[in-house]
């Protein structure tokens, strides 16, 4: 024992030697202990407490075992040698070579056989042309579900009729059919019992005072659900974006590039609130065709 | 001598990052107290005939008159008219403590001991009297007959936007915010619900049934007494970023102080002997 590499870490072995036996005591106790609580169907918390301390007490004592009271070395192991002896490599050749001769006197099958590879290789470019020419989404970011005379309906699927809100109320609603469809969510609001005309040309779009926006946030395309009746303002939870919806919810604060689509309302025959039509823009944030084609796609 | 005071310094490194971890979690924890709703906060009795309306017109003189005016019919930009909101838009406010304004602000803060449960009917019966017109009424809300599970569906869609899905309230625009529900109780929130107080909508009957207002209620009753705490420090309600904070922060400095305690290097005698 006189080499130094076989000698404790420590210059007091006695103390560490303790204080390992109390940390695994400690985790002896604490399995005791959490079998009890789970058996008296004791607090969760005191089984987490309990189930800590075992692995605490297990773990701080074979560490510190090892990191204290172990022989700390260096000893060195020599590696074996890297390269494959002679007779391993005698034996592998003879065996390759027993195959290769086989393949080599079948000479149609192993033409066949890379012809068969090569072809497929060739193959896999034709799903490339899939990539290329893929197919656009078409006229579909131009539109919603919303159309001439399409009835607003609740995330349950009831009608909303003139009756639904009081002045200062919100709710979201969706086209008839759609329910929970994320391009036709829509946040219905009543500021006022008497039309509100947001923005010139827009008359007729609040029967009531009844006012309705897309609820896709055009930043990027949260949905704009916290009305702030007082201020009659939406705000969207994302990055805050405020609109005004006196004005048509034009963005007065926050990163929105555009206000949000205003949805055209009209009361039917039987009372109940519909669109008039599309919306007249896309909803939503911008695409890349966005401002050039949307024009040709109103309704 | 100085390999000695290495442990020393982890166990000071752990037990400061504990402390700091605690600190932590008292600044964003709700004082215990205000957690349940007190005593000035507990409903006897929702029936307006035993208060005096001479009583409430001494109070409402006495509190409301100097910017409500008294007759109530309001100041412009100062105080709007009280004519006909109905009684449970007054209750509301009264009871919560936002009125009588303590300073002019954006939005009334919450004072919950400023009446007596019978002063504010008192006033709410006298300003109720002054209007022909009836206004929602305090709404009648019993949580027991309320379904939790539908409870949390309709928070889920109507109410967490705004006062989040923990019910600890949120900041809005315009310097408003969303409080939070920690002092509601089932009649108070009843009231905001069909009242809309200040910039939160108005839900009616058609929106929110009565039963699912019982069913909203005990929601927001049970939310508050933060069921979810069972397993630990609610670090403010606030959600991931600061438990993220914490997990990374904390959880993930003492494991790197374990690491270096069990990692260190082990001496090698050739270079020891190489330095002397």
């Amino acid at each position: 024992m006189s080499d130094p590499r076989y000698a404790d870490r420590t210059s007091r072995p006695k103390t560490v030697e303790r204080t390992i036996a109390v940390c695994f005591t400690v985790s002896l106790l604490s399995t005791v202990g959490f079998a009890a609580t789970y058996w008296q169907t004791g607090p969760d918390m005191l089984l987490g407490v309990f189930f800590a301390m075992i692995f605490l007490g297990m773990g701080v004592g074979v560490i510190a075992w090892g990191k204290y009271l172990m022989p700390q070395g260096p000893f060195v192991e020599e590696r074996h040698p890297l390269t494959t002896t002679e007779e391993d490599k005698q034996e592998f050749a003879e065996a390759f070579g027993r195959g290769a001769d086989s393949i080599k006197r079948r000479k149609l099958l192993g033409k066949l056989f890379v012809a068969v590879n090569g072809v497929f290789a060739i193959a896999l470019i034709i799903p490339l042309r899939s990539l290329l020419g893929a197919k656009t989404p078409g006229s579909e970011l131009y539109h919603t579900n919303f159309g001439k005379g399409t009835r607003l309906v609740t995330v349950n699927g009831e009608p909303v009729t003139l009756a639904a809100l009081d002045v200062g109320g919100a709710q979201t609603v969706f086209p008839e059919g759609y329910v929970g469809s994320a391009t036709g969510q829509t946040i219905l609001i009543r500021p006022q019992t008497t039309p509100l005309v947001t923005k010139p040309g827009r008359e007729t779009w609040s029967p009531a005072g009844y006012l309705a926006f897309s609820k896709v946030c055009t930043h990027a395309g949260c949905p704009v659900g916290l009305y702030l009746q007082e201020f009659k303002e939406l705000l969207c939870p994302c990055h805050q974006s405020v609109f005004d919806v006196s004005t048509g919810a034009t963005q007065v604060f926050g990163p929105a590039p555009r206000p949000l689509p205003q949805l055209p309302l009209a009361v039917n025959s039987q009372g109940y609130l519909v669109s008039q039509h599309d919306y007249d823009e896309p909803i939503g944030p911008g695409f890349w065709s966005r401002g050039a084609l949307w024009n040709g796609h109103n309704s | 001598m100085k390999k000695a005071i290495i442990p020393i310094l982890i166990v000071v490194g752990v037990v400061l990052f504990g402390s700091a971890g605690a600190f932590a979690f008292n600044v964003t924890q709700l004082p215990p107290s205000q957690s349940t709703p007190g005593e000035s906060f507990t409903y006897p009795s929702l029936s307006l005939s035993s208060s005096s309306i001479t009583q409430g017109k001494v109070l409402f003189d006495e509190n409301c008159a100097s910017c409500h005016g008294v007759e109530a019919n309001g100041a412009t930009g100062l105080a709007p008219p009280l004519l006909g909101v109905g009684p449970a838009t007054i209750d509301f406010w009264v009871s919560t403590g936002r009125m009588p304004l303590e300073q002019s602000a954006i939005q009334p803060n919450v004072h919950p001991d400023r009446f007596t449960r019978s002063q504010t009917l008192d006033i709410v019966k006298y300003v109720s009297s002054l209007d022909a017109r009836a206004g929602p009424p305090i709404p009648v809300v019993n949580t027991k007959r309320g379904n939790l599970a539908q409870g949390a569906n309709i928070f889920a869609l109507n109410c967490a936007g705004c006062h989040v899905i923990t019910g600890v309230g949120d900041a809005l625009a315009d310097s408003t915010f969303a409080p939070s529900l920690a002092l509601a109780n089932p009649t108070l929130i009843g009231e905001a619900v069909r009242t809309g107080p200040g910039n939160m909508p108005i839900f009616d009957t058609t929106q929110i049934t009565p039963a699912q207002l019982n069913s909203l209620a005990r929601y927001v009753t049970y939310l508050t007494k933060r069921p979810q705490d069972a397993g630990g420090a609610g670090l403010g309600h606030v959600g991931p970023v600061a438990e993220g904070f914490v997990a990374l922060f904390f959880g993930v400095g003492i494991l790197m102080l374990v690491a270096y305690w069990i990692g260190d290097r082990t001496p090698d005698p050739r270079i020891e002997e190489h330095n002397e």
